[in-house]
């Protein structure tokens, strides 16, 4: 029995830590860098599924970014925010250090497959954008993930990314112009990204896709009460 | 009232071996979060070695779950209480990883890799065998199931009857002592089921394997099995023993639960309340639609840059009439499915015409791909083989009533048709639970509430009892033949024998012959370069557009990327010119085109509307990206793992499950489609006229996207730690990851142009 016991009521009852106490998340499993093949295989599809999402964008932003950009360029930023989901989504899913990252540089590299006006630049863009979701997550100890820390990571998203954009881009810029395209980025990130994603994992959870994470939990719990 | 099996003798060329492969169970109770009732409760089962067990029960029982309990992955995708104990061989089942082989009922939702040889060494890989020691387990267990086709052909291209047999080779190369099926054959036509039926009869039998089978068709498998165990709708074990005897002591109650027994009829289906459905629109058997010599032809874009055509449907004649079923029926691959959406207008045709009856036509339009959504859904329902990505509203009542509201019916009229339809098929209950957390089987039925609701003067249905009991198969039939009977014309494919005695008439398709295959064409030579030669050749670009310091000089840098891409391009040797790579090429670089020019244009605006800033900050955007156009469309995703793991060192699990994504890509296009379509028909679709329904659509097709993908991750997390992947940190790898001299010669190849841009800076 003991051997082959796969469950004991005591300590297998549940794989997910409980939420704490109100205004906290619940945690992933520990160890934290336990990855599960759920967990891995959760974040690459939704990378995958992203960085399709991701190439329609490409085409799709560029008419409305030539539009509000017109009198002044680093307006262009506004419509930056959307490449930063994934990143703000793995981590809010999957809630393991590395997830945010992960979830990125997939989204950004199936979406450069096909080809994009960035070429090898968009998994550059993807892993810029990735470490600065991650920063925030990170920050909040991977014990945090309601829409505060959404927003955080959307805003975060975009610091590296810009900072590249301004060599490879847009070196012809005056400061202020990149001063202001990396601020109105930020503003996008965390809307776009940070709002949206937060919606979105949300609305994912309530659609029964999450039972084996996190959100999934919390969502069943919220429930339960 | 356990049958202990006959003892097995050793053959004379073999040693004795020992028999393995037993399964003790006990105590075992399973609560998903979320559930009140356990869907396991105190489940006690003892199976010795080589036994061959029937597990059969209503829908919901819990059969599924206990196979998933058995192989010890029930926590992989979903989380619950957990009690009690399961041990094979006195052992936890992943003691061993591949102790317990799984096959899953939907094919192909455990294929990992591109090729079936690959497919197969999975678990091999996973537990470490040394890549010397794979082939030849990998053909023993390939020639196990049947399968003879070269080990290098795509997993995507086999039957679902063929991915079935490969997910059995899969689990077989682990040598495993139980063999655990999840209604292997539910969703094959008669065809392939019989096919894996045998295999698994073969393999068994030769392995000596303790089975499990479970299946709702009990028929086929009685032969096989030497025990039956029967689960009650609490999850308890209400009858176990050989199957002849649990049959007839207790088939007539099996018959009651809904449970398909053989030697007893199918049943009569359910009748709705009269009245139910209005007088139809057409005559008695007049021809509502009428497909005249309809070809469809499938294009699979290959990663050369052309393309493959071949024959969905080949110049078939199909007339629906107006009170009449007409069952379509015939192999996979024979074109079913795509008959039905070109009859449903969903499908354009390359050949012969789709035309309903006058009186159908709407603006004088016989065409119903030529009609707006409103107008199609007034008049065709089309109910899909994959129903759980098509819901469009978040209640099971407001799904039913989504056309009819669309359409414009009269609200009380419409919801006293959707209540008496969800009643008889058994969703009433459900009435105000969001249609997402339905099982498989209750979100077809409701599909098919939904697509009748507002009584369409075409029904086309696919597949739509597959997975039913005897019970809920009667419902579904009902809702078919009442419509049917009101003066709708009805169209169902299936394989299912029931169904077909129902139909007023039957049309069989054949598998269209294809045109034969072109020869392969002569590969260019960047095709070959490995992923990572590649990926840093198209990473060179960035210095060399970022550094050069004119545009003069970022002109010739240009120039040289041109020359360059043309050589690798260039396709020495035998056999056909490939076509359609620089038409690639083109296609590639047009966003980057676009995107060169507004930052030329967002430069000249800021630099003093000087022309030569302009130029070159856009020409220094298409250096950045020219190279990337060439190269990345060559990367192939399983050798992209390879290469991260074996030659990168990165970590072997994330790279895996991120290969096995990349392989699933082409799959969420189709899905995409799929959702676009069942909106169209539901009159949903986006309208040209609003950029409202337009965006509405977008939303509900990314969510439906992301639901659906990872609907896909949970299921394959399962197929893949039933073969030892949760514990594969220490991998072997099937296929090497070399560096050629090809890569060599691209890497320095590509720093040309950053030579250039770094002369220039030194010079200018």
């Amino acid at each position: 029995m003991e051997d082959g016991a796969i469950g004991k009521k005591e300590h297998m009852s549940t794989k997910l830590a409980p939420a704490a106490s109100r205004g906290t998340s619940v945690r992933a499993s520990r160890p934290l860098m336990g990855w599960r093949t759920v967990d891995l295989l959760t974040v690459a599809f939704l990378g995958a599924a992203f960085g399709i999402a991701y190439w329609g964008w490409d085409i799709g932003y560029q008419g409305p970014t030539t539009a509000i950009s017109q009198g002044f360029p680093p307006l262009a930023g506004l419509l930056v925010g959307p490449w930063f989901i994934a990143g703000v989504v793995g981590g809010l899913v999957i809630r393991r250090p590395g997830a945010a990252l992960l979830c990125e540089v997939i989204a950004a590299l199936v979406s450069m497959l096909p080809g994009t006006q960035w070429g090898f630049g968009t998994l550059l863009a993807g892993i810029f954008q990735g470490v600065g979701a991650e920063i925030a997550f990170a920050i909040l100890g991977y014990g945090f993930f309601g829409l505060g820390a959404a927003v955080l990571a959307g805003v975060l998203s975009a610091p590296i990314e810009i900072v590249y954009e301004w060599f490879a881009y847009y070196a012809d810029w005056s400061f202020g112009w990149k001063l202001a395209y990396l601020a109105i980025t930020m503003v996008s990130g965390a809307v776009l990204a940070g709002g949206l994603g937060w919606l979105l994992t949300r609305a994912l959870a309530r659609a029964g896709a999450l039972n084996a994470l996190p959100p999934g939990q919390e969502v069943r719990e919220r429930h339960s009460v | 009232m356990t049958r202990t099996p006959v003892p097995v003798a050793a053959t004379e060329a073999e040693p004795p071996v020992v028999a393995t492969g037993a399964v003790g169970v006990s105590g075992l109770t399973w609560r998903p979060y979320g559930r009140r009732d356990p869907i396991l409760s105190d489940l006690g089962l003892a199976l010795p070695p080589g036994q061959r067990v029937l597990l059969v029960g209503p829908s919901g029982s819990g059969k599924s779950t206990l196979l998933r309990a058995l192989a010890g992955v029930l926590e992989v995708a979903e989380s619950g209480e957990l009690a009690g104990s399961v041990t094979i061989d006195g052992e936890a089942p992943h003691t061993r990883p591949g102790a317990v082989g799984l096959v899953l009922q939907e094919p192909g939702s455990g294929v990992v890799a591109a090729t079936i040889g690959r497919d197969v060494a999975f678990g091999l890989e996973n537990t470490g065998v040394p890549r010397a020691a794979m082939p030849a387990r990998v053909t023993a267990a390939l020639g196990a199931v049947g399968l003879t086709m070269p080990e290098d052909t795509p997993t995507h291209a086999l039957s679902g009857g063929e991915q079935q047999r490969l997910a059995l080779a899969g689990a077989l190369a682990l040598e495993p002592t139980l063999l655990l099926l999840d209604e292997p054959t539910a969703m094959l036509d008669p065809g392939n089921a019989a096919a894996v039926r045998t295999c698994v009869g073969e393999v068994v039998a030769a392995r000596r394997l303790t089975t499990v089978v479970v299946e709702h068709r009990l028929g086929p498998w009685v032969d096989f099995a030497d025990r039956m165990v029967v689960l009650g709708r609490d999850g308890r074990v209400v009858a176990d023993g050989a199957p002849e005897v649990v049959l007839a002591e207790r088939g007539a109650e099996l018959v009651d639960q809904g449970i398909w027994v053989p030697g007893f009829p199918a049943p009569e289906p359910a009748s709705l309340p009269p009245g139910l459905f209005g007088p139809g629109t057409l005559g008695a058997n007049e021809v509502a639609v009428d497909a005249a010599d309809v070809t469809v032809a499938r294009s699979v874009r290959l990663v050369s840059g052309g393309t493959r055509t071949t024959l969905a449907v080949d110049g078939q004649w199909l007339q629906a009439r107006a009170g009449q079923s007409l069952a379509l029926v015939g192999p996979s691959g024979s074109g079913k499915s795509t008959l039905l959406l070109a009859l449903a207008g969903l499908l354009p045709v390359d050949d012969g015409v789709v035309r309903v009856h006058p009186t159908l036509a709407r603006h004088g339009e016989r065409h119903p791909a030529e009609w707006d959504t409103l107008d199609l859904a007034r008049t065709v329902a089309w109910v899909p083989q994959w129903s759980s990505s098509t819901i469009v509203a978040g209640t099971v009542l407001d799904e039913v009533m989504a056309t009819s509201r669309a359409v414009g019916l009269v609200e009380a009229e419409a919801e006293g048709r959707a209540h008496a339809l969800l009643d008889l098929l058994g969703l009433r209950h459900l009435e105000q639970a969001d249609p997402r957390h339905l099982s498989g089987g209750e979100q077809r039925r409701l599909a098919m509430a939904a697509a009748v609701a507002h009584q369409p003067a075409l029904l086309l249905a696919d597949e739509a009892t597959v997975g039913q009991d005897r019970l809920t198969w009667a419902a579904v039939m009902g809702v078919v033949e009442a419509l049917r009977d009101a003066g709708s014309a009805v169209v169902l494919t299936t394989h299912d024998e029931a169904v077909e005695a129902r139909c007023d008439r039957v049309v069989t398709l054949e598998r269209p012959v294809q045109p034969p295959a072109p020869p392969t064409p002569r590969r260019p030579l960047v095709a070959r370069c490995g992923p990572l030669s590649l990926l840093a050749a198209s990473a060179a670009a960035i210095p060399a557009g970022v550094l050069s310091p004119r545009w003069t000089a970022t002109l010739v840098v240009v120039a040289v990327q041109v020359l360059l891409g043309a050589l690798a391009l260039v396709s020495p040797g035998d056999g056909p010119q490939p076509r359609g790579r620089l038409r690639g090429v083109v296609t590639r670089l047009v966003p980057g085109v676009i995107g060169a020019l507004s930052v030329a244009w967002s430069s000249w605006l800021l630099g003093g509307r000087d022309l030569e800033v302009a130029a070159g900050a856009g020409l220094r955007v298409l250096a950045i990206v020219l190279p990337s156009a060439v190269l990345i469309s060559h990367i192939d995703a399983d050798a992209l793992g390879d290469h991260l793991a074996q030659r990168l060192r990165l970590p072997a699990r994330p790279v895996v499950a991120t290969a096995a994504a990349l392989q699933r890509v082409h799959t969420f296009g189709d899905v995409w489609t799929e959702i676009a379509r069942a909106r169209r028909v539901r009159g949903l679709g986006a309208s040209r006229r609003s950029p409202r329904t337009v965006l509405a659509e977008l939303g509900a097709l990314t969510m439906g996207m992301l639901v659906r993908s990872l609907q896909a991750a949970a299921t394959l997390a399962v197929a893949m730690d039933a073969r030892g992947f949760s514990t594969a940190y220490r991998r072997t790898w099937w296929a090497p990851a070399p560096w050629r001299v090809a890569d060599s010669v691209l890497v320095v190849g590509s720093l040309l142009p950053l030579g250039v841009a770094l002369l220039a800076r030194a010079v200018l």
